[in-house]
């Protein structure tokens, strides 16, 4: 069976672009548009696998992350966060969040599969 | 992208490392094991083939290729050094010559070029054959700074033990915490290669009851089969790297691939951690790791102690193999040797060089004007400032021309070879003696005397020395020695090629020179004379023409070269004992110390290293001297030369004294006879005209400060000059001339 991918980011064209390579590599592809959307996407399916921007509207990526390890589910589940080069603050703060993978924007699709798949082949 | 410079750069550099291995192959077969020669000729070979690839030259790769896993094998001491390893190794050296030469001149192989070479590979791996592969560990035992052959097609197949990675990966505690799964890297480690063991490692799993579910206690041991990058298997766990302890050991084969990249890096001052980074053998993140452990360490632990070498600490935490940090230490002292050297010689293009020259020419022939000048001129202030000028312009020529000073041991190098080939072809056992190999002469002499020396080296093999069976008869030892030296002598340099033959045979000289109507059949000829008829035009006492010498092209051009580089030969030899032949040259081409002599208006220039001494002709023994033509010197005879008559030239001779210049070439000496001497002068020389060519004993002219032009006397056709007179009349000096001989002969004996 497939596994499952959250793609989280509030811009819609980075989402296509990610789920695109995701989907042409053979996992199924969930969207949501920022960390409240992405929480509630994550009950009722198995996710095997989070990429999740960090600044996002209503609820922010880190935020997202540790609402996300609370749920018994996704207490293990992978995560890569998106970010931009000069973060490292917020990377210190996702990784004590439990984000450990981290990926700098901006990356080529190619990029993105292949730390997916360090994670989690499809 | 223009490739020209380097392509040259290449050219010129092939023809270097290809000397080398010529002389390196040579010195091997008296000294079969010398491990330095051995390197010598493979790092030759290596670095050919090397740049060869780099500009797709892939004949001259593919040859030299064989050639070189048959320098491997030599090395590696699986084949013996023999002449039956030598001779082909030789002929492959001319061959890879001949493929260069073809690239270089852009056209193709010759047919019997490419013949050669079909037959050379078959050799070559016929050699090979016999010695079936079996290294692999040879390539870490090797001296380090000897370049190791790329291992691709070995290695893999022949130790598969050998062929696989180690990874040894201990993960940190909280991974699974961060959403990182320990299988989900091996799965995907999987992805870019074959696992082929696993061991997991569970020794740090605690007792039962302490056990944390969340927590990772595993660690894993792994073969792992792949053709990735050390770089790229380490990008298999960069989400865990910081959380985790991973030692990648590279394979066997892939150590000495990091050696060989090592060694190919470009000369660059790097830091030995970036050579390693460079090489593949270390990744960046291993490299920042141990840096900053070097740091760390130095400041806690030993704060006044010498912070540990990065090598070292890199070797202790597993990053890197030590044969490899070796190698990157050897080379890092490479590149600054070669810095060193750099700065030490300098290449410069041979035109600018003679430009200088010239300029140097124009300037003391200037600097000759001042003094002229300042001389009319009587200025006390003015003269101190010009003897400064001319002094500093005297140091400037001959530093300018020290430029263009070479060693003439490479050209004499070049004959080990020629001697080896000709005296097997022979059947002739002659062994080379080079002496003076370091005496300096200008580069275009150098040139151009290496086809006359090979004539007359090649003419000593053939004619001068004896076969064996000859030589044993008569006692001498069976080996005969052939000489070739070099010595600074008056201004001039002397180049003798020398062998302990059978000498001249006069009376065949003689009468091949009378059938071929060189000379009369009464003709009264001295020792000296016959000896050299043999520098007469088409002259040759070979009875049957050799492949060797003897094919028309005689002494005469020989004695042609020389004399178009204003030198001369000459001959001494020993019925029984040798001949020897000395080439005297002069120091330079361009400039001279000069002599400046005078009669009537005109002024002459002699070189002052012919000039033994000067001395006065006045009163009765002007008379007599005049009488007789030649003058007692000290009890000895010294003929006289009038150059006023021997140039007829105007005027009346000065009525109260003339001088005499006493002059002396080779073994001749004689006085000139002229109205006034005028001192020394730097003398730039100026070469006659075409239509001057034929003119006797007048070699150039130059410039003097006033403007004018003096002629430069050319001291050899002088001698022949005042010999014809003295040989015509008067017999008493003739007698003189055979005791010469005879001298020369016994000094000959010692």
């Amino acid at each position: 069976m497939a596994k499952t991918i959250l793609v989280v980011d509030d811009s819609s064209s980075l989402r296509q672009v990610v789920s695109i390579a995701l989907k042409g590599a053979g996992y199924d592809v969930f969207e949501a548009a920022d960390g409240k959307d992405a929480l509630s996407k994550l009950t009722g399916q198995k996710v095997h696998l989070v990429v999740s921007d960090v600044n996002m509207p209503n609820m922010d990526g880190i935020t997202f992350v540790k609402e996300m390890r609370k749920l018994p589910a996704y207490k293990f589940t992978p995560v890569i966060m998106l970010t931009t080069e000069n973060q490292e603050a917020k990377k210190a703060e996702g990784q004590a969040a439990g984000a450990k993978a981290w990926m700098v924007k901006p990356f080529k699709p190619d990029q993105m599969l292949m730390a997916v798949s360090k994670l989690c082949l499809p | 992208m223009n490739l020209e410079p380097a392509l040259q750069a290449f050219f010129a550099e092939a023809d270097e490392l290809l000397t080398r291995m010529e002389e390196a192959l040579l010195g091997l077969e008296s000294v079969p094991d010398d491990r330095e020669l051995i390197d010598e000729i493979f790092r030759a070979a290596h670095t050919i083939k090397g740049t060869a690839g780099v500009f797709g030259f892939d004949d001259v790769v593919h040859f030299t290729h064989e050639v070189e896993s048959l320098l491997d094998r030599v090395r590696d001491g699986q084949i013996a050094v023999s002449a039956a390893v030598i001779g082909p190794l030789l002929r492959s050296k001319d061959h890879i010559g001949a493929l260069v030469r073809a690239v270089a001149e852009k056209s193709e192989l010759s047919g019997q070029d490419r013949a050669e070479g079909d037959e050379l590979t078959g050799v070559l791996l016929g050699l090979l054959g016999k010695a079936p592969a079996a290294r692999g560990d040879s390539l870490v035992a090797q001296a380090p700074g000897v370049p190791a052959e790329p291992v691709s097609d070995a290695g893999d197949d022949d130790c598969a033990g050998s062929g696989n990675w180690h990874l040894s990966l201990r993960f940190g505690v909280d991974v699974m915490r961060g959403g990182m799964d320990p299988l989900s890297f091996l799965r995907y480690l999987g992805t870019i290669g074959e696992i082929v063991h696993l061991h997991t490692v569970a020794d740090a799993l605690p007792p039962w009851l302490e056990l944390d579910p969340e927590a990772c206690y595993l660690g894993f041991e792994i073969d792992f089969l792949s053709d990735a990058s050390k770089a790229d298997i380490e990008g298999v766990f960069e989400f865990v790297r910081d959380d985790c302890v991973l030692h990648i050991i590279p394979p066997y084969a892939k150590v000495s691939a990091y050696l060989d990249v090592i060694r190919a890096l470009p000369e660059d001052d790097l830091m030995i951690g970036e050579l390693l980074v460079l090489s593949g053998a270390l990744t960046r993140a291993e490299l920042e790791r141990g840096l900053a452990q070097q740091k760390g360490g130095s400041d806690s632990e030993a704060p006044a102690g010498p912070t540990a070498p990065l090598g070292e600490i890199l070797v202790e935490a597993g990053a890197v193999n030590a044969g490899v940090v070796d190698a990157a230490l050897v080379k890092q002292k490479q590149v600054k040797d070669n810095k060193a050297q750099e700065a030490r010689s300098l290449r410069i293009d041979a035109d600018k060089l003679d430009q200088l020259i010239e300029l140097v020419g124009e300037l003391v022939i200037a600097s000759a004007g001042v003094q002229n000048i300042s001389q009319t001129l009587a200025n006390i202030q003015l003269s101190e400032a010009s003897e400064v000028l001319l002094r500093l312009v005297d140091d400037v020529r001959d530093q300018a021309l020290s430029l263009r000073m070479v060693q003439i041991g490479a050209t004499f190098q070049r004959f080990q070879r020629v001697v080896r080939d000709v005296s097997r072809e022979l059947g002739k056992d002659i062994e080379l003696v080079i002496s003076g190999a370091e005496t300096e002469l200008d580069k275009t002499v150098v040139e151009r005397i290496g086809d006359p020396l090979m004539h007359l080296v090649r003419n000593a093999m053939d004619h001068g020395i004896e076969q064996t069976e000859v030589r044993v008869a008569n006692g001498k030892p069976a080996r005969a020695r052939l000489m070739l030296g070099a010595q600074h002598e008056a201004g001039s340099i002397v180049i003798t090629v020398a062998d302990d033959g059978g000498g001249l045979n006069r009376d065949k000289i003689l009468r091949k020179a009378i059938e071929r109507g060189l000379v009369s059949e009464d003709a009264q000829l001295t020792e000296r004379e016959i000896d050299r008829l043999i520098f007469a035009p088409g002259f040759s006492t070979a009875d049957q023409i050799s492949n060797l010498s003897g094919r028309g092209v005689g002494m005469d051009v020989v004695r042609r070269d020389i004399e178009a580089l204003r030198g001369t030969v000459e001959i001494d030899t020993q019925p029984g004992r040798g001949t020897s032949l000395s080439i005297r040259l002069p120091l330079t081409l361009a400039i001279i110390d000069g002599f400046l002599i005078g009669v009537g208006t005109a002024t002459f220039v002699l070189p002052v290293g012919v000039i033994v001494e000067c001395v006065e002709l006045a009163g009765e023994e002007r008379s007599a001297a005049r009488a007789r033509g030649y003058l007692d010197m000290r009890g000895e005879v010294l003929p006289l030369l009038w150059l006023r008559e021997a140039f007829d030239m105007q005027g009346e001779s000065p009525t109260r004294r003339e001088n005499v210049v006493v002059v002396q070439f080779g073994q001749s000496r004689v006085g000139i006879v002229v109205d006034q001497l005028m001192g020394e002068h730097q003398t730039v020389i100026r070469p006659l005209g075409k239509l001057f060519s034929a003119l006797r004993g007048v070699s150039g002219s130059t410039i003097l400060g006033t403007g004018e032009i003096a002629l430069i006397l050319d001291v050899a056709g002088l001698l022949q000059i005042a010999g014809r007179n003295e040989l015509v009349s008067h017999p008493a000096t003739r007698a003189r001339g055979v005791e010469a001989d005879e001298r020369s002969a016994s000094l000959n004996v010692q």
